[in-house]
């Protein structure tokens, strides 16, 4: 037979079941009809003829499903009728349908989100050419690094094709009605080229661009070109103006372009970058992005930068140590591949939760339709098509459940963007995508043919005798059964416990980290950055009368109570630090010099933010450029570098130069320890300068540092709501100058939150799957234990009229229960010992095995489980005997 | 009327085929050939016929249209294709061979045995 008329023959079928069904009644109603009138012959009745034709023929529906069958319409026709049927059923018991569409719907839907993220952040290589063989190089894998040692190791170095670097650079956008503070990065000429990125429009910057004196080129991001330059291709070739200074535009970048990865994610121009000086030090300003040799694995180029810089150490002790060659891609996702991994498992917990109890609803529903089985094996279905009209049940449930957990997916992928804390690498560019998309079908389709299996199974092998003559109480609720059903509890109870416990874990955590004294009082302040570059006050002799008269007027602003400045707000803004000297003691040796992170503060600023001296006295008016040079530093550094000493009115220098005779610092005051940099960090030796006695504050020390120093950041403490000062203060700024940029508008309250916002975030989501865990879990034990009861009732009746008591049957059912949720806890326990280590670097002033925490989630559940098995119990308790002997 | 017979298992293909393999009939027509050939020995479950037959249309062993019957009702009507034709031989001869050596084993002496 060609394959012609096989084509030919199904398509008819499916195509036109309807015109194959008309053909089938007419032909046999011909046979039975031409029949019975051969019959009349004989000299019975029509109506006698025809009964006797119809028996001779014999079954027209089997007929004609043979006839089906023997065309092979079945796929399609019986799928149609499968589904049909399905549809029916479930309409039928529209709680059952609705709870388990809604059920799969969250877990899938949850899965798929939190899959989004995790790919595309964590599976999705980064968006440079061949970006497996990027690699950053960086002090203790996360410094900065002088562009001494950068040439040097440029220079030197055989294991890389290119080696480049950044610098990051924000500079006021000036000259165009609302000036902007920009981020942007320096980089080398080669860098883009390594990344193998073309621009959208206009050019790379050409060899030679990042010499000096070249670097005026400017290439902007496809945002920065939209936003302010309102996508005209023209602008190819204009100037603008930077910190002051033209720049020509050469060049746009293609959209959805990010360098850096890390770091500099929000840089949004890119200028060429002069990093010519030959200086080494410890510190620096450089990122190093270089791309491996073919050839060369990522041992052979760590082991030849480490040569190279052990050379390097021993030329210029006390520089070159720590320098560490990480994969772009690891550096990028370093940090929130743990807290992701732990997320994924935990929402795949749910999902498994979501199986086990869609299963066993549907365990339950098939044992209760034990009889309609039987009813359909009897009058001929075969086993598999009974398996097939299961299976076609709950992928329709799966289909229906997938696409809603899609839609959820959708919206829960927005919402995670918007709730996830801003330093999550390549976030923006989560979106539900092929992988995802794919992802969500074998999850679909895995959970539908998961928990539609084994009920299809055990209600297939159906003995259909016993089953009809128990008067369809189904008497085949075989152990077998029981023990999956409870298995499937237990399970899920184990699995809902261990989400519960890393909720648990997370919400200790976040409450040791609210708990956390910041040393200063965070509420009502309101900070902005207010820059010079560009401005009139730029200049050198206009900054201090400037910044005074500034302050001056914001702290005379209605519902302002004080105000200050300082250059790097703490936990949000930039960390400087410096090596110094202190008066009087000798010289020490190389990686013995005293270090301290330095911020510089006008009067005022201790006692807006609340930041208590402990002794001394603060930084006033009267310390100026002309009084002695004082300090003020925190009790870290007093304890680490003056022992049992008194530090007030001792003297530092933070001098770099041995300058002769070096600029003194007199210590004035001891503050209380502040957050600096990360809110968990322990507290680290930290000086604050008086910004009026310092001349890269004041500009009017070299033009580089004067460009370096360009801005200030405000800081007042306000009455009421401090975000209602904003206008009025960015009003009072601009009366000076319409041309001084103010970006990074924040409260303090708003700096504390975002430090701890990726904590928030966990600690929501794992709580929110805990508490989606818990309901299905309740839910399961719930339903295993109502239905069970069900079908005891005439047992229990029994018990009852021998002379049980109610007390003796509300035992009866809800030990079963507390069994499985016994033997649920345990597994769960055990199971939390292993994994919660996984999750000990998210966790915060909490052990992974904290005790407390597995005891009030145990027995938190075991409430629940309680609660659960309490309700059926208490049905059966109340249950009359004799109702329930005369139920059977 | 004799005993009647029960169908072998997988002849009723053939005996369709022949049935057909004359002139064109429908459904009862094809019942009524078959037991007038048979001289009513053999017994055929009349619904049985048609899964059979759409099972030979769809190997294209016979092709269907509908036409007027003797008495003017509009009725389906088989006919053999040349694959059909093709297939009936094949069946014969194989059919004639498995009777031989069948028929060959059950009539061997006590000596042969």
């Amino acid at each position: 037979m060609s394959l012609w008329t096989r084509v030919c023959s199904w398509t008819r079928s499916t195509v036109r079941p309807t015109r194959m069904e008309r053909d089938m009644d007419e032909e046999m109603r011909f046979h039975i009809e031409a029949h019975a009138s051969e019959l009349m012959k004989r000299g019975i009745t029509r109506e006698k003829a025809l009964r006797q034709a119809r028996m001779e023929f014999g079954g027209v529906e089997t007929t004609k499903a043979e006839c089906r069958d023997a065309v092979g319409v079945s796929f399609l026709e019986t799928l149609l009728q499968d589904v049909r049927h399905s549809v029916r059923a479930m309409l039928r018991t529209p709680v059952f349908t609705l709870t388990a569409i809604i059920v799969l719907a969250l877990g899938i839907g949850a899965t798929t989100a939190i899959f989004s993220v995790v790919d595309a952040v964590l599976l999705r290589p980064l968006a440079y050419r061949d970006s497996g063989r990027l690699v950053t190089i960086l002090m203790y894998g996360d410094g900065p690094v002088s562009a001494g040692n950068y040439i040097d190791w440029r220079d030197q170095s055989r294991s890389f094709t290119t080696m480049s670097a950044a610098e990051y650079w924000s500079p006021n956008l000036t000259g165009i009605d609302s000036p902007e503070h920009i981020p942007g990065l320096k980089v080398t000429q080669d860098l883009f080229p390594m990344l193998g990125i073309k621009p959208l429009l206009g050019r790379l910057f050409l060899e030679g661009e990042d010499k000096k004196g070249a670097d005026r080129e400017v290439i902007l991001s496809h945002r920065l070109w939209q936003r302010r330059f309102s996508s005209d291709p023209s602008v190819l070739g204009k100037p603008i103006a930077l910190d002051g200074d033209a720049y020509v535009i050469v060049g746009v970048m293609p959209q959805g372009f990010q360098f850096a990865p890390f770091w500099a994610t929000k840089a949004e121009l890119w200028v060429p970058g002069a990093f010519g000086s030959r200086v080494h030090s410890s510190g620096g300003s450089l990122r190093i992005f270089a791309r491996l040799k073919d050839a060369v694995s990522l041992a052979q180029a760590r082991a030849e930068i480490a040569s190279i810089t052990a050379r390097l150490e021993q030329q210029f002790p006390g520089t070159n140590r720590n320098v560490v060659v990480t994969p772009l891609k690891e550096k990028v996702v370093g940090t929130i591949e743990t807290p992701l991994l732990v997320l994924l498992g935990a929402v795949a917990f749910v999902l498994l939760i979501t199986c086990a109890n869609v299963a066993h609803m549907l365990l339950a529903r098939a044992a209760t339709r034990q009889k309609e089985i039987a009813v359909r094996a009897a009058l001929g279905a075969r086993r598999g098509r009974i398996i097939r009209q299961f299976l076609t049940e709950s992928i329709l449930l799966g289909g229906v459940g997938g696409a809603l957990g899609l839609l959820l997916a959708g919206l829960g992928t927005r919402a995670l963007i918007a709730l996830s804390p801003a330093n999550i690498p390549r976030v923006q560019t989560v979106s539900i995508d092929i992988n995802a998309a794919v992802f969500l079908f074998t999850a679909t389709i895995l959970t539908s043919v998961g928990f539609g299996l084994v009920p299809a199974l055990q209600a297939s092998s159906v003995n259909v005798n016993d089953t009809l003559k128990e008067g369809g109480r189904g008497g085949s609720e075989g152990v077998q059964r029981n023990r999956l059903r409870s298995m499937l509890v237990v399970s899920e109870f184990a699995l809902a416990l261990m989400l519960l416990i890393g909720a648990g874990l997370m919400i200790r955590t976040f409450a040791a980290l609210e708990a956390v004294d910041p040393g200063f009082n965070p509420h009502n302040v309101i900070s902005m950055i207010v820059s010079v570059a560009g401005s009139k006050e730029q200049a050198a002799g206009r900054r201090e009368f400037f910044y005074r008269q500034l302050i001056d007027r914001v702290r005379s602003l209605p519902g302002v109570q004080a105000a200050g400045a300082i250059n790097h707000l703490p936990l949000a803004g930039d960390l400087w630090g410096w090596h110094f000297a202190i008066e009087g003691r000798p010289k020490p040796g190389p990686g013995e010099v005293p270090g301290a992170v330095y911020r510089m503060v006008t009067p005022g600023y201790f006692g807006t933010m609340r930041l208590p001296l402990i002794r001394g006295r603060d930084i006033t008016d009267s310390d100026n450029a002309i009084a002695p040079g004082v300090v003020i530093i925190n009790e870290q550094a007093a304890r680490q570098y003056w022992p049992g000493e008194d530090p007030i009115g001792q003297r530092v220098s933070f001098d770099d130069n041995e300058r002769n005779p070096p600029t003194w610092l007199t210590i004035i005051g001891i503050a209380k320890d502040a957050k600096q940099d990360n809110w968990t960090d322990k507290a680290t030796p930290e000086m604050y300068l008086a910004a009026f006695q310092n001349h890269d504050f004041l500009g009017d020390s070299s033009a580089e540092a004067a460009s370096h120093m360009s801005y200030i950041t405000l800081v007042a403490r306000t009455v009421g709501d401090p975000a209602a000062v904003t206008s009025e203060m960015k009003e009072a700024a601009w009366s000076f100058d319409r041309n001084l940029a103010i970006s990074q508008v924040v409260t303090m309250d708003g700096v504390v939150a975002e430090a701890n916002a990726q904590p928030r975030f966990e600690m929501m989501l794992l709580s929110i799957f805990a508490a989606v865990a818990l309901l299905l879990a309740a839910v399961g034990i719930y339903g295993v234990i109502s239905y069970s009861a069900s079908r005891r009732t005439h047992e229990i009746g029994v018990r009852m009229s021998l002379g049980a008591t109610r007390a003796d049957v509300l035992l009866l059912v809800a030990r079963q229960g507390v069994w499985l949720a016994v033997a649920g806890s345990a597994a769960g326990l055990a199971g939390a010992l292993l994994l919660s280590r996984l999750m000990a670097g998210l966790l915060y002033g909490v052990k992974p095995t904290d005790p407390l925490t597995f005891a009030a989630v145990a027995g938190g559940l075991g409430v629940v489980a309680m609660m659960a098995c309490y309700i059926p119990a208490r049905r059966a308790m109340w249950i009359d005997p004799m109702a329930a002997l005369r139920y059977e | 009327m004799g005993k009647q017979l029960d169908l072998l298992q997988g002849t009723l293909d053939m005996l369709i085929l022949k049935a057909i393999s004359l002139s064109p009939l429908h459904g009862y027509g094809i019942l009524l050939r078959i037991q007038q050939i048979s001289k009513e020995r053999l017994e055929i479950q009349q619904g049985s016929l048609y899964p059979a037959l759409y099972r030979l249309e769809h190997h294209g062993w016979i092709t269907s249209e509908w036409g007027e019957s003797d008495n003017n009702r509009r009725a389906r009507y088989y006919r053999m294709t040349a694959a059909g034709k093709r297939r009936l031989q094949a069946e014969t001869e194989r059919w004639n061979e498995m009777t031989a050596v069948i028929a060959g084993i059950l009539q061997a002496s006590p000596e042969e045995l």
